[in-house]
């Protein structure tokens, strides 16, 4: 009786450590932000954001932050009369995040940035449609990602991801994000990919908010919720101002 | 370097840079009497704002400004409020048949290429003149420096005529002419017109259209074209804001700071120059921002794309 008891322990010891093995191994990725919330105050002039966790030995990270997707409308440039540039078509890109950032880990960049990990411009491209489909959706997007480079939402930062010490058979890994002054109140998706050999072990995703508080979170209320008499109340201070700049120049200058 | 959010524009700017950038407008604005917008909006875009914050946050810090230099020039006796009144009547109507041209256009096609045309036309035929006329008159005073004030010319009799016949003569005592009211209440319309199409205020059209066409006596021209912009931006605040949330206070708080305190410097330096010097300097900038946008059409862009939401 006792052996089969004892056989039976064993058993089921045994199946339990396999399973937490087996689970671990489905898991092997591991990403924390700072903070998952972050504030747009008065001086707010963007900010930037710790991600740090673990990986197992042998494989990378890659890190992925997408915001909200929408319908851009663009204005595609082109020759009137045969030599004057101007904004000639209308062409609109749907599907589109107004945020897209990838920072790879230390390597060859282009081993990251693939359709198959779903990493960069390319693969972005995939999911949106451009309208009117006449258009070069090709050419357009890329030129939509020179203008979005330029104001600092779109951005992929090479080797940014950067690899501690190892813990066994983990290693740790930390990035610190690029929040710039530009990427508006909103949700956004912080996900993480766990690589090897050019395919995707693991994934997991966080959430990053960002609200606006104070002054700013008071004066966009205003602005959409009492448009009328925003209007007025920013036309009597400028007024105010102009009048009161103007006496204390009298005060100034009334001695002559 | 402080920065501050602008909620509106949903961006941040350095504080210091809007201060100066708005000191700099409001001086123009207070030599000049030009509101600066056409200066101001493309700036500000060049710090990510976009357009149409731009320019309504623009508005919003005119009424500062020109509140601030009318003061200053009504202190100077350099406003004619009547001959004002006129003109800001013919600019409101003319800024609403302006708005209705544009729809036209837009149906019609081509309207952005017929504004860049009337755009530059305008700015090189106004700036081009300007500059010509008032050089002609710096050359003659340096010849012949008895002869300060300019005498009617011949060539004004028949038009003066014309005038004479309109009904409604009214004297206006600091432009020192007397006319028909209906006189600069068409050239408020024909300006408000233009303003409208182009999207900026017209104090640079508005402006030479008082000294050449109104015949008044350069200072007074630009004490009464600040106050003329005053209320015109008032408007122009109200409307942007409540139908398309596009104030953004911080940044327009931000730049009235500067330029008010700028459009009193403004007028004590134009009470220095004589009425040639300061013609000929608007005419300079004038065609410098006629260059800039011709060449802006000439030059192949690096972006061959834009966000759509400009005016």
């Amino acid at each position: 009786m006792n052996r089969i008891a004892y056989g039976l322990v064993t058993f089921l010891l045994v199946s339990l450590a396999w399973i937490v093995s087996s689970s671990a191994a489905e898991k092997p990725l591991l990403m924390e932000l700072a903070s998952s919330t972050l504030n747009i105050s008065t001086f707010y002039n963007g900010t930037t954001l710790e991600v740090t966790g673990s990986v197992p030995e042998d494989m990378d990270v890659a890190l992925q932050v997408s915001g909200p997707k929408k319908e851009v409308h663009l204005k595609e440039k082109g020759k009137v009369a045969g030599f004057l540039w101007m904004n000639k078509t209308d062409v609109s890109l749907e599907n589109t995040p107004a945020v897209y950032m990838v920072y790879t880990p230390p390597g060859a960049v282009d081993k990251f940035l693939s359709s198959e990990l779903g990493l960069g411009y390319k693969a972005l491209s995939k999911d949106i449609t451009i309208n009117p489909e006449s258009e070069d959706k090709a050419f357009i997007f890329a030129e939509y990602v020179k203008l979005m480079e330029h104001s600092g939402v779109y951005a992929i930062h090479e080797g940014a991801v950067s690899y501690g010490e190892s813990n066994g058979n983990m290693k740790g890994f930390s990035v610190t994000l690029d929040i710039p002054s530009k990427m508006s109140p909103g949700n956004y998706q912080i996900k993480a990919l766990a690589i090897k050999d050019g395919a995707i072990i693991d994934e997991t995703q966080e959430n990053l908010s960002m609200e606006l508080t104070g002054l700013p979170a008071y004066i966009a209320k205003m602005a959409f919720g009492q448009p009328l008499l925003f209007g007025i109340i920013a036309v009597v201070i400028a007024i105010a101002t102009g009048l009161i700049i103007g006496t204390l120049f009298k005060g100034g200058k009334g001695s002559h | 370097m402080l920065h501050m959010y602008l909620p509106i524009a949903g961006n941040s700017v350095n504080v210091f840079l809007i201060l100066g950038l708005g000191g700099f407008v409001g001086l123009l604005s207070g030599i000049f009497g030009v509101g600066g917008g056409f200066l101001m909006t493309p700036l500000l875009m060049m710090f990510g704002i976009p357009p149409t914050v731009a320019a309504a946050s623009d508005s919003n810090q005119i009424v500062g400004a020109s509140t601030s230099g009318t003061l200053a020039h009504m202190r100077l006796g350099n406003v004619d409020i009547p001959m004002g009144i006129m003109l800001l009547i013919g600019g409101v109507a003319g800024g609403t048949i302006g708005v209705q041209v544009i729809k036209l256009l837009k149906a019609m096609g081509n309207a952005d290429f017929l504004i860049a045309i009337t755009y530059v036309i305008m700015l090189g035929g106004v700036g081009g003149y300007m500059f010509w006329e008032s050089l002609q008159g710096l050359k003659k005073e340096k010849n012949s420096p008895a002869t300060e004030e300019k005498p009617v010319t011949e060539k004004n009799a028949p038009q003066k005529s014309l005038m004479q016949k309109l009904p409604l003569q009214f004297k206006f005592a600091k432009s020192g002419c007397e006319i028909s009211m209906l006189l600069p209440v068409i050239f408020g319309i024909l300006v408000g017109i233009l303003a409208a199409i182009m999207g900026v205020g017209g104090g640079f059209i508005m402006v030479p259209v008082m000294v050449y066409l109104l015949r008044m006596p350069m200072h007074v021209v630009v004490g009464t074209s600040l106050f003329q912009i005053l209320f015109t931006c008032i408007n122009v605040t109200v409307m942007q804001s409540y139908s398309n949330h596009t104030v953004d206070f911080v940044l327009a708080v931000l730049l009235l700071l500067g330029s008010t305190i700028g459009a009193q410097v403004g007028t004590a330096v134009s009470k220095r120059l004589k009425a040639d010097q300061l013609k000929i300097m608007l005419a300079s900038l004038v065609l410098l921002v006629c260059v800039k946008m011709t060449a802006g059409l000439l030059m192949t862009p690096t972006i061959m794309v834009a966000l759509k939401g400009g005016h």
